[in-house]
């Protein structure tokens, strides 16, 4: 069971977006997802669609792949979309019995829809180009300015890395304990769902006990090499902007401007 | 001591991880339970949890679907839910209720506003409090009993 499971979504890859600075794609990944609380109509969304499609093509990510990650929320989508169709009055377009669709319902349904797979597909883009490595990097490097406000940004950093390296080895403890328990008749799978979770104590304690074990050797081995935190800590892999993320930046930045201009430019041409 | 502490955050920020990936089955169905919600008693044994169910949140989600907003919302509702639950540690029955009402506000709100859900906002929140109660106090409330008796493994 724990076999199948593909840790985070990265897909390997050498293309520009790949290339792109961390910091640079969390900040456009931000901004992408405020700009589509932004739009108004589907003139909007054509454009966010366009700017995502090139995204796509240009990252190398098999549209399949992006796709296939939309799966777990597909259910979501679909409730969203039949809800909203058959709920909201106005002109009516369709009806049987009870049941009727609306000129408005209709539209809001699609916009939603819209919405949200964009929204899903911009966020996941940034975890499917960006190694979570780099993704910590970029985050204790955008929380900088905060520590004036003591926010600790190297510490969460050092412990998301560290957090990373050990789900590989926690999950292979997890499927051991599992299937240890259940060769002593631990039962995992029947029962209604409070009486699941509950079975799953036997699964949790001996998880913590060896997991605590594994964080006082390596806290031991770290004070022995003398670790003392973030500072006058040098890198190997220092992140840096280059020439790539200034043109990133100069086209999110034209691509918010038609995004928050886009009814006036569109009240001009009609 | 410094070092202990970050480490022991980043191993409790790997088991919620792990919990959220390993058991994903178990929170897909008619009621979504997030096992690893469980963990959110920790605090009341030990500091290091609160920055490390943050970093595990996190980490979760950004494993996860649902992107760049359920990583920011669910993640800064986990911290300040962890928060509480640190200032609660000595009556371990409330232990757990920051993180079953700040989350599911938090992220009840998020399905409404944020993913559009069209439910009306109290049912989003009721629905995702619900997931959190099974968890944190079907599974939290007995597994803080436990791990009291382990306190020695705590910094």
């Amino acid at each position: 069971m724990i076999r199948d499971i593909t840790l985070g979504q990265y897909f390997p890859g050498e293309s520009g977006i790949h290339r792109l600075d961390p910091r640079v794609k969390i900040v456009m990944a931000l901004t992408y997802i405020v700009a589509l609380f932004l739009v108004k109509d589907f003139w909007g969304f054509f454009f966010a669609v366009l700017v995502l499609s090139i995204i796509i093509k240009a990252s190398g990510v098999p549209l399949k792949f992006i796709i296939r990650g939309l799966k777990p929320i597909f259910i979501i989508i679909i409730f969203t979309f039949t809800v909203n169709m058959f709920m909201i009055g106005g002109e009516v377009l369709w009806q049987w019995k009870f049941l009727h669709i609306t000129r408005e319902g209709l539209f809001i349904a699609v916009f939603m829809a819209i919405r949200l797979i964009l929204l899903i597909i911009g966020s996941s883009l940034l975890t499917l180009t960006t190694k979570p490595i780099h993704l910590t990097d970029g985050i204790e490097s955008l929380l900088k300015p905060l520590t004036v406000f003591k926010v600790p940004a190297h510490e969460l950093a050092m412990m998301m890395t560290i957090a990373l390296r050990f789900i590989p080895t926690l999950l292979e403890e997890t499927d051991k304990i599992m299937k240890a328990q259940m060769a002593r008749g631990a039962d995992f799978e029947s029962g209604n769902i409070i009486r699941r979770a509950k079975s799953l104590i036997p699964l949790l304690v001996p998880l913590f006990i060896s997991a605590f074990r594994i964080a006082q050797d390596l806290a031991m081995a770290m004070e022995a090499r003398c670790y003392r935190g973030g500072k006058h800590r040098t890198r190997m892999n220092a992140i840096r902007i280059r020439k790539g993320d200034y043109v990133a930046v100069f086209l999110l930045i034209l691509f918010v401007v038609i995004i928050v201009a886009e009814p006036s430019i569109k009240g001009l041409l009609v | 001591m410094r070092t202990k502490k970050l480490i022991e955050a980043a191993v409790i920020a790997s088991v919620y991880a792990v919990l959220t990936i390993a058991l994903a089955p178990l929170s897909y169905g008619v009621m979504q339970v997030r096992v690893s919600e469980a963990l959110t008693v920790l605090p009341a044994l030990t500091s290091a949890a609160i920055p490390g169910l943050f970093a595990g949140c996190l980490i979760a989600n950004m494993v996860g679907p649902y992107g760049l907003p359920d990583m920011i919302v669910g993640g800064t509702a986990t911290l300040v839910a962890a928060f509480f639950s640190r200032m609660l540690r000595n009556r371990s029955l409330l232990v757990p209720l920051p993180p079953t009402v700040i989350n599911g506000i938090a992220v009840g709100m998020l399905l409404h506003y944020g993913y559009g859900v069209p439910l009306p906002l109290f049912i989003c929140i009721g629905w995702v409090t619900l997931g959190q109660i099974v968890s944190c106090y079907g599974l939290g409330y007995p597994l803080l009993k436990i791990l009291k008796n382990y306190k020695n493994l705590f910094v």
